[in-house]
């Protein structure tokens, strides 16, 4: 018989807000241990949770960006269970009344047709306190590091409506666009500000039962998570085949062994309404304050960069996938700087040069205004490319405008005719062999020569100028 | 120091206010209201130890007015109970003014019924409850008793109203009550619930008629009102009140602060065994049917749930005929001083827990309900935010039995 893989996922991401969800600590979960508490998040008794607006309108955008119905009026509940990450004995969830249902997401399906995936509902949940095991020595200890208590998180379940690894991943890459669009996460699977859950069942191709369903855990990158969903997939397949039962339980990808392996049994502990915490209302006035912050997503911003700029579609899906990459590239473009030229330069310098120094488009000295005024020489046929990606790289490490650095450093282009003129016969002169390959049909001597003119002038001769002169004077 | 009143006296003699609306008055409160560096152990092993870190905003507030807080008294564990509060004694005896008690069932009207002063329970969400260690967040509130309503008025002046640090508050105007003795405004009528009195046993029954009697007398119309689901208030408290508390106390696990058991092998052993410790028999049985609905009978839980919105519908409803429901405030059969198990105790309070259940404010004035044993107290209940014109009417409904008018 032929099956198919139906797959859901259930998706924690760590919202970004400067405060934690019930009170006013420090959302930093990082920091020195146990620094960023107080007696709300540590519920000491006497104190009453203070629920933030900040993270329920940032959670609130995630929803609507995810094309999710806001629920005007949702509750917290208290999600009661016993372990030493959680100082009150229940974790507060929204079981009952979650803050929105409904959505969908349109990914690029495998066929390369749009697909449709829905969205079952979106719930605000509170993280756990983290354990630290200290297994070494005589006693081994538990250490709780109540920093990440109470910091806030959504999360997100879609409906089983995936059918393979690739839908999976490319839904988690869509959503993760559009999250990081409203600036609700970093979505980082890989620094846990995002994790996903997986369920996996198996049935006949063509039926529309749903079978008993295996979750896995523990995917730390969507690579991971694709590979986990294609083991999972045959694993079962192959338990099917044998005529072993699938039983409902909780698997563990093992990233070094590529495989799940079962893990041992959750407490699911019972859902109680919350007294503490006042019912969420979402008034007129905050739907449309909320509608109204919603920036322009990267669908539309890409076919918007297709007719304005005349980007292909690729270059144009590119400036568009991420908001600060979107922002920059139109802030420089704004300077008069055609977008190709932007594109490139953006896609292949400045990108790669801020991942090797862990600088962000946000924060890095790199202006628009300085990348701009830089190409703008380039564009002038001021500087040449080369000379260019000196610049910039100063340019990190410098305040001072692309201007002055081009005059302290001589990185001004040499295009003038003379000198250049001059330079060609001393390359010609000292190479005769090379002028007698070329002449004799080897093209190669030219890029040869072309390659001394340019190391002659020290890197700042027009490289075409010189190409024309060589040229003139060979043929 | 040691009394048999108090778990803790304030020895120092703090700065008062020389011209505060409460300057002079002696404010006891109990364990389980913080008051900055006292212990607050809520009478119960499983905070055994614990220090507040702050005044509650309550005590704050009544600081700023100029009472002095004397000390805290005995209560039961976690304000479950009613045989180990000592609240009521420290006013009998004179060592206070005014007390606060939780007041989750009617514990604090129970106790002054029982000695024949003014208890009263204010509408749920008015009073910040930033500071109390409760038990049964949904339902109880600090509740005062003193030896008048004006007393009582001149407190509610001082501590109602919005807190910023109480964010489980509704938006609510705040009832004025400033003029609870020169409010004259009539009451309509009063209602008296028909199956209260039929539940009443006969010489209730006849001590609670005589009161209604007096309170005609007194030019009052009194209405007889039914209100088929009144048993199930008790079922619906204790099935709610219990899943609270379970929730509630789920805090307290000796990681932090309280008491942490000596030896366990793992966590689960430690939480097992330090809240096994930590809890007398009587919470924990309590706690225990809170688990039950929780884990076992959720269903039933979400009927409660259900049914208490139908009780305040119905409750809304017989007061649109009337102002206020007279009911005793105590049983003769079910004496408070004797109820040691879950059962006794919500017998005990059968009479008082509505208004915990609806959220509505209740006052207990002495010396209308007298049943041979003593008095019973009477009970009058209010609509919600309806505080003031209560504590207006017990004022002048007290007065009008002296003969003062």
């Amino acid at each position: 018989m032929e099956y198919e893989a139906v797959i859901g996922l259930e998706i924690h991401v760590q919202l970004n807000s400067a405060a934690k969800m019930f009170c006013d600590c420090p959302n930093r979960p990082g920091d020195e241990p146990n620094k960023n508490t107080c007696p709300i998040c540590l519920w000491l008794p006497g104190y009453i949770p203070k629920f933030s607006q900040e993270a329920l309108e940032k959670a609130a955008l995630v929803c609507l960006v995810l094309n999710c119905h806001l629920e005007r009026q949702s509750a917290f509940d208290q999600k009661v269970y016993y372990y030493p990450d959680l100082p009150k004995g229940y974790q507060l969830s929204q079981a009952h009344q979650p803050l929105a249902k409904s959505g969908w997401l349109d990914i690029a399906g495998e066929d390369g047709r749009p697909k449709r995936l829905r969205i079952r509902k979106i719930h605000m949940e509170e993280d756990v306190a983290r354990l630290v095991h200290e297994t070494e020595g005589r006693t081994p200890i538990s250490l709780v590091d109540f920093n990440r208590a109470g910091t806030p998180l959504v999360e997100i379940v879609t409906e089983p409506d995936m059918r393979g690894p690739q839908e999976a991943m490319e839904f988690v890459r869509t959503l993760r666009t559009q999250i990081r669009y409203v600036g609700s996460s970093e979505c980082s699977l890989e620094q846990g500000s995002m994790r996903v859950d997986a369920n996996v069942s198996l049935r006949p191709r063509g039926s529309n039962q749903l079978n008993t369903k295996v979750e896995i855990k523990n995917m730390n990158s969507i690579r991971n998570l694709g590979e986990a969903i294609a083991y999972e997939t045959s694993r079962q397949m192959g338990s099917l085949q044998s005529g072993e039962a699938i039983t409902l339980h909780t698997r563990l990808w093992d990233a070094e062994k590529r495989l799940t392996v079962p893990m041992r049994g959750k407490f699911e502990g019972p859902c109680v309404p919350d007294p503490s915490v006042a019912q969420i209302l979402i008034s007129d006035e905050l739907l449309n304050d909320l509608r109204s912050r919603l920036p322009e997503m990267p669908q539309p911003k890409t076919e918007r960069f297709i007719k304005q700029y005349g980007l292909a579609e690729e270059e144009a899906m590119l400036m568009s996938s991420e908001r600060d990459v979107s922002e920059y590239f139109e802030a420089v473009v704004k300077r008069n700087i055609s977008p190709r030229t932007a594109t490139h330069w953006l896609a292949a310098q400045m990108l790669p040069a801020l991942k090797e120094r862990n600088e962000s488009l946000r924060d890095t000295p790199v202006s628009p205004e300085r990348l701009a005024s830089l190409l703008a020489m380039l564009e002038k046929d001021e500087v040449n490319a080369n000379s260019a990606k000196e610049v910039l790289t100063r340019l990190f490490d410098s305040d001072q405008t692309p201007e002055a650095i081009v005059e302290q450093y001589g990185f001004k282009q040499v295009s003038g005719a003379s000198e250049l003129e001059e330079l060609v016969d001393q390359v010609l002169a000292a190479n005769p062999s090379a002028v007698n390959n070329f002449r004799s049909g080897q093209a190669k001597a030219l890029s040869f020569l072309i390659g001394q003119a340019m190391q002659a002038s020290q890197g700042k001769a027009n490289p075409k100028r010189i190409r024309e002169i060589l040229m003139a004077r060979l043929i | 120091m040691q009394s048999d009143i108090f778990v803790y006296m304030d020895s120092s003699s703090p700065a008062i206010l020389e011209s505060g609306p409460l300057t002079g008055k002696r404010v006891a409160v109990q364990p389980n209201m913080s008051v900055r560096g006292w212990p607050t152990e809520a009478g119960s092993v499983a905070l055994r130890g614990f220090v507040a870190l702050e005044d509650a905003t309550v005590v704050e507030r009544l600081r700023q007015a100029g009472a002095a807080i004397a000390g805290s008294v005995r209560m039961s564990e976690l304000g479950f109970g009613l045989v180990g509060d000592t609240g009521a004694r420290a006013l009998a005896e004179g060592q206070a003014d005014i007390v606060l008690m939780t007041d989750v069932m009617g514990e604090a009207r129970v106790a002054a019924a029982a000695i024949g002063t003014f208890g009263f329970k204010p509408s749920y969400g008015i009073v910040s409850r930033f500071g109390l260690i409760g038990l049964v967040p949904s339902m109880e509130s600090f509740g005062i008793l003193a030896n008048s309503p004006e007393e009582i008025a001149a407190v509610m002046r001082v501590i109602a109203g919005r807190d910023d640090r109480d964010f489980s508050m509704p938006e609510c105007k705040t009832p004025d009550f400033s003029q609870v003795r020169e409010n004259q405004e009539p009451m309509r009528g009063i209602g008296v619930v028909r199956e209260c009195v039929e539940a009443l046993d006969p010489a209730e029954s006849r001590a609670f008629r005589e009161a209604l009697c007096r309170m005609e007398e007194a030019g009052l119309k009194v209405e007889e009102l039914c209100l088929g689901d009144f048993d199930l208030f008790r079922t619906v408290h204790n099935v709610i009140g219990a899943v609270e508390a379970s929730s509630s106390s789920g805090k307290y696990d000796g990681v932090r602060y309280g008491h942490r058991t000596a030896v366990a092998r793992d966590w689960n052993e430690m939480y097992l065994r330090s809240r096994a410790e930590s809890f007398g028999l009587l919470l924990k049985t309590y706690l225990f049917q809170g688990a039950y609905f929780q884990f076992e009978n959720y269903a039933a839980f979400e009927k409660a749930c259900a049914l208490r919105a139908r009780l305040l519908e119905e409750t809304a409803v017989l007061f649109k005929k009337v102002d206020a429901l007279a009911f005793p405030a105590i049983r003769q059969s079910f004496p408070p001083s004797k109820a040691n198990s879950i059962q006794e105790i919500y017998e005990a309070c059968a009479l008082t827990l509505c208004a915990n259940v609806t959220g509505q404010p209740s006052i207990v004035v002495p010396g209308f309900v007298l049943a041979e044993e003593g008095g019973l107290g009477l009970q009058i209940a209010g609509p919600h935010l309806s505080d003031a014109r209560l504590l207006s009417f017990a004022f002048r409904l007290t007065n009008s039995a002296k003969g003062v008018r």
